[in-house]
């Protein structure tokens, strides 16, 4: 599974880099030989190492807590064991399934929207060539980043108010209606999406970016040299290029399924909303502020990596399939 | 990046994509103008005004307030201090292990990959971290707000992604030439990743410098407060729970400009890093190196 | 997949490394010789952590006769802070609890505070001046701690003093009297010039029974605070009648236009806004925010700007009977954890400071200062000193402040008010308040925690909330509203209303 720069189908590139991987290359070279020069890199090796056995698999105990009623003062030793009962309530409640359609809805818009908009954002930056006007459009564009949610809901609330508001006012007038943004629960999934766009794309094109810089200009030369137009050398030189790192994104992410933001999501929620906008990490704030519900917002977080374990697995599979990239 | 487009349709191409992109650029910097606006008008102006770009009666009271107080400048220092060393440390940490684990033929690449996944998705809280940190002896000090996030998983294994696209025949020729292992990362790959690198490290860069759960948790002596808690300090007053809290019934909540310079000055410094490492996202770092 | 391997490794890793750091946890580090200095920790709400080298710090510690090593945790995630130190073996002796939380309640039932219902009496200073707020500061009837004295009334309603005049009419006594005004203040031009003006301001409020703007119009129509006291039983206030009376004449006010459309949504962080900007002239919240308002007319109009703003107290119901809404009285305690406080001769240690910074001498400095240093007395108030010093020390009383408990009375001096308008405000503050203050509808229940409650209730208050609010919106009529509260009562208030009157009448 040896990843390489996916050359166009009309450029040569040389030695022997096929495109169908044998099950398990590594093998190929003798285990002792492999051994044998692996000496530094085991030592570069060493302090990441150590950084994960001490500060991500020491403290992983932890998890327990989800298995018991976890009093801070009491300790884990102390703390009564409860076994699932967590997870029994969390799936027999009332709230379960509206909770768990919000959240899969917003996932999935969050999958659908908001992961292509940086990629498709970063391709348009790539064509420009006035380098000043890509510098410019570049920091304007990842400053939403910076803000907290807090300030983007103030300018939110700013900007869609009711009858004043300037986004609003210019809607009614295009539309001759009469739209309360901020309560309406049919409002509440466009809304998030366009905050998650302005805040998040100018940031997630910045990797994008990277990658493209990577680029062997030469491809470009020969494609042009062949006669390959500027979309035709887009869809042979650029999103090949591009390809292994949104693969790999669109995996990480898909760990990442089942958090929404909280912040975010808890200061768009009102009363005339709520149907739409409860998601589980709002779900457990709320639990969290009266219960010392340590053990219930962990085990909550213990489903959601469950869930993101498999959906990781599951999609490096499927890449594994279609693609040549993948996790492992 | 394509070479020369001369078509009508190029140009057109060129001119839609400026527009929109324009377009979304105005969008994202007009918010952030008012909040620097804001930072220095007066409250009644922002009380009556509901958005501006330019305050009509500028007052420069807020940052005066702001620079007067010595813990500003403090924890600015610190800051920057514990961001430029933490994000060394932690994007070389970060590189000398994605490096190893870009080798196809590493023995046991899969069992760790399998394990920095693992370490990804699932973790222990709070609470154990923080007896961790304390059992090492770190409470207090400022590696406990570079240690404990020194390797994000995540920029891990996309750093190790983009090695492992750079072509193998580069390593080889580099073995064949009798080169060790680290010459080649250090003298070959590390150059031709700085797109890579420079995203990364902004990406650290960004982290510690937002991050205040770790000074909040870690952190006792006030004079090692870093900027994000004098920060939050300072705009606590808009959360209504703490005005009821309050002793005096004649407090007043702290100005409205305020919280506005205080933004100004926990994101501008981090903000301007983008513009100077945008040389590295220069195209064409690899000329010349698989030739042949 | 995970093989076996790949678990075992993970595992092996783990535990490797738990044996280099030997984890903490556990019990304290406390033995049983006498205290030679006080640990504390406490929240900090001002922008810089006092020093302790500082003058005040000093003066303090000299007065109580002890030092004291204070750790200032930024307020914004002090419950984190305390989390994370109650698991570990570094407790202080003084620890600052900001409300009556999950946690501190759980904590201090399993015996990890000591409980003080039998010992308080014993210092002069530590005793309770209102035993209404003291009930309602114990945990079913225990105490845990020395509680924080606030304001037990702070209900206010903020108006147009410029557009009464106008519209000719006075300050309102009842709840009718102020729907007439926000009548006026729609349909009458108080402005003078005429753009667009309503009458009540709302916003968007979230919580049940926190103090808001329908909490209060609710509590003036007697549906009590939070739990009423029916002959003995407690039942929830918005089941009572006049919950449903309440929120009805609410929503005329609302459907009439006399408040704006916003109501649903508007950021409270903005509420000063339309009063500011003549676009709204009725306000009811807390008393300190009148003073705000002033403020902020006076940096537009230095001269005429106190005619634009004025205040009542709590308003009468329909009827003309006076219900008051308090709040709780007290912010938050003084605990005392076990595991760093290990036996008695330590406990009176601690008590004995506790005592004497409630002393009236102990109360000066840490809500004043240091007179002659920061502040004088100038009839009866402080007056604050403008100098280096002075502002130095006036920067660590915000912070000392948090320590402070005076649950024996504040015997502190006020700050003198700075201009006429608002020494006239002030004035009618205090007398409105202490007046109200009689006829203050306290909540039976503050005292008890109901398991049920503690398990559902910010799930449970969010129905009665979203509920109270769909009606006032139109999207539900009065029937709808009673089926809501009735669902309040099906998914799991029943239980709390048994498990609230199983302790109230077990009576503490």
């Amino acid at each position: 599974m040896a990843m390489t720069t996916t050359p166009a189908p009309d450029v040569p590139v040389g030695l022997d880099e096929a495109p169908v991987v044998p099950p398990k290359p590594a093998r190929r070279k003798s285990l002792m030989k492999r051994l044998r020069r692996a000496p530094v890199l085991y030592l570069m090796l060493l302090p990441g190492l150590a950084y994960f056995a001490i500060f991500k698999y020491a403290p992983m105990y932890g998890i327990t807590i989800a298995f018991q009623n976890y009093l801070p003062f009491l300790g884990m030793g102390g703390s009564p064991w409860v076994g699932f009962d967590h997870f029994v309530r969390l799936f027999s409640g009332p709230d379960f399934g509206r909770l768990l359609s919000n959240t899969l809805i917003l996932a999935f818009l969050n999958i659908v929207i908001a992961f292509p908009a940086p990629i498709i954002v970063a391709l348009m930056l790539n064509e420009l060539r006035k380098q000043m006007l890509k510098k410019f459009i570049q920091t304007a564009i990842y400053i939403p980043h910076f803000l907290s949610w807090a300030i983007v809901s103030g300018l939110t609330y700013l900007l869609f108010a009711l009858d004043i508001g300037p986004i609003t006012v210019l809607f009614n007038d295009v539309f001759g209606t009469r739209v309360n943004f901020l309560a309406d629960p049919d409002w509440f999934r466009p809304l998030i999406m366009a905050q998650t766009l302005w805040k998040g794309t100018g940031w997630g094109t910045i990797i994008y970016l990277a990658a493209l810089a990577g680029v062997d200009k030469n491809l470009y030369e020969a494609a042009n040299l062949d006669g390959a137009g500027r979309f035709q050398q887009m869809r042979h030189v650029t999103i090949p290029a591009i390809t292994p790192t949104v693969v790999i994104m669109l995996i990480l992410n898909i760990g990442n399924f089942l958090d929404t933001g909280f912040e975010q999501i808890y200061m768009l929620t009102n009363s005339l909303n709520r149907e739409v906008a409860d998601v589980f990490d709002t779900y457990v704030y709320f639990m969290g502020i009266t219960n010392g519900a340590y053990s219930y917002s962990t085990a909550i977080g213990l489903f959601k990596s469950v869930v993101g374990l498999i959906l990781i697995l599951g999609a490096n599979w499927l890449a594994k399939r279609f693609t040549q990239s993948s996790l492992f | 990046m394509s070479t020369r487009f001369d078509t009508r349709q190029d140009k057109v191409f060129d001119l839609v994509n400026i527009l929109v992109l324009l377009g979304f650029a105005t969008l994202t910097i007009l918010p952030f103008l008012y909040v620097l606006a804001a930072s220095f008008a007066t409250e009644v102006e922002i009380a009556s005004r509901p958005f501006f770009l330019w305050p009509n009666d500028p007052t420069l009271e807020t940052y005066r307030y702001i620079f007067s107080t010595d813990t500003f400048i403090r924890s600015l220092l610190v800051t920057i201090g514990v961001t430029v060393v933490g994000t060394a440390v932690q994007i070389t940490m970060t590189l000398l292990m994605a490096y190893p684990l870009a080798d196809p033929n590493l023995v046991g690449r899969g069992l760790i990959m399998r394990l920095i996944l693992f370490a990804m998705l699932f973790s222990g809280g709070m609470i154990p971290m923080f007896l961790v940190v304390k059992g090492l002896g770190l409470l207090d000090s400022y590696w406990a707000l570079i240690l404990p996030l020194a390797i994000n998983p995540f920029n891990l294994i996309v750093i190790r992604t983009f090695f492992q696209q750079l072509p193998g025949e580069l390593r080889e020729a580099a073995e064949i030439d009798g080169a060790h292992e680290f010459t080649t990362f250090w003298r070959i790959m590390l150059p031709l990743s700085k797109p890579v690198i420079a995203t990364f490290s902004l990406f650290y860069a960004v982290a510690i410098w937002n991050d205040f759960m770790s000074p909040l948790l870690y952190i006792s002596d006030s004079s090692k407060w870093t900027l994000q808690m004098f920060v939050r300090q300072v705009t606590i007053s808009t959360d209504p729970s703490t005005t009821i809290g309050n002793l005096d019934p004649n407090y007043i909540p702290p100005a409205e400009g305020l919280k506005f310079a205080v933004i100004v000055i926990a994101t501008l410094p981090i903000m301007c890093i983008y513009p100077f490492l945008q040389k590295h996202f220069a195209k064409g770092v690899m000329i010349g190196s698989v030739k042949g | 997949m995970f093989s076996r391997r790949t678990l075992l490794a993970g595992t092996a890793l783990g535990a490797g490394a738990l044996g280099l750091t030997a984890c903490g946890g556990g019990s304290g580090s406390g033995s049983g010789e006498p205290l030679t200095a006080l640990k504390i920790m406490a929240p900090l709400l001002s922008e810089t952590a006092p020093d302790p080298e500082g003058q005040l710090h000093k003066a303090i510690e000299e007065f109580v006769g002890m030092p004291l090593e204070i750790t200032w945790v930024p307020n914004s995630s002090y419950g984190d802070r305390v989390t994370v130190t109650m698991a570990s073996d570094n407790i202080p002796h003084i620890m600052v609890q900001t409300g009556k939380s999950a946690e501190f309640v759980q904590t201090a039932t399993a015996g990890g505070y000591w409980d003080l219902t039998d010992i308080l009496p014993e210092y002069p200073n530590l005793t309770p001046e209102n035993p209404d707020v003291a009930h309602g500061a114990s945990i079913n009837g225990k105490t845990y701690g020395v509680f924080r004295l606030r304001d037990a009334m702070r209900a206010s309603v903020i108006l147009r003093k410029d557009w009464l005049a106008k519209v000719g009419l006075d300050e309102p006594v009842t709840t009718t009297d102020l729907e007439e005004i926000a009548r006026a203040f729609t349909e009458e031009d108080p402005a003078g010039d005429g753009s667009a003006t309503y009458g009540l301001i709302l916003p968007a409020w979230g919580g049940y029974g926190n103090n808001g703007p329908y909490d209060l119009w609710e509590t003036w129509h007697g549906t009590a605070n939070v739990w009423k006291d029916e002959g003995g039983t407690l039942s929830p206030a918005f089941l009572a009648p006049e919950f449903i009376e309440a929120n009805t004449s609410m929503k005329a006010i609302i459907d009439a236009g006399h408040t704006n459309a916003d109501y649903a949504t508007m950021d409270a962080a903005t509420w000063n806004d339309p009063f500011v900007k003549g676009q709204g002239g009725i306000i009811a919240d807390v008393s300190s925010r009148g003073k705000q308002l002033l403020s902020l007319f006076q940096e537009a109009d230095p001269e005429g700007y106190g005619d634009k703003v004025t205040m009542v107290g709590n308003l009468k119901s329909p009827d003309g009977t006076l219900w008051s809404l308090p709040t709780p009285g007290y912010a938050g305690y003084l605990a005392i954890p076990k595991s760093s406080v290990q036996t008695e001769e330590q406990l009176a240690t601690v008590l004995g400071v506790m005592d004497k910074l409630s002393s009236e001498e102990g109360q000066r400095l840490l809500n004043n200062g240091i007179e002659g240093v920061n502040y004088e007395v100038e009839d009866g108030m402080s007056v604050p000193i403008e100098s280096e010093e002075g502002s130095l020390v006036s920067s660590d009383v915000s912070a000392f402040a948090q320590i402070g408990t005076q649950s024996n009375g504040y015997l502190g001096l006020s700050s003198k008010p700075a201009g006429e308008a608002e020494a006239a405000m002030e004035e009618k503050r205090q007398a409105t308040a202490d007046s109200d203050l009689e006829s203050a509808v306290f909540n039976p229940g503050a005292a008890y925690v109901s398991d049920a409650y503690t398990q559902n209730g910010a799930i449970l208050d969010q129905i009665v909330v979203d509920a109270r609010l769909k009606y006032l919106a139109g999207q539900l009529d009065e029937a709808g509203l009673q089926a809501e509260l009735q669902r309040w009562t099906d998914s799991g208030g029943q239980q709390v209303i048994d498990e609230m009157n199983e302790l109230y009448q077990a009576g503490a």
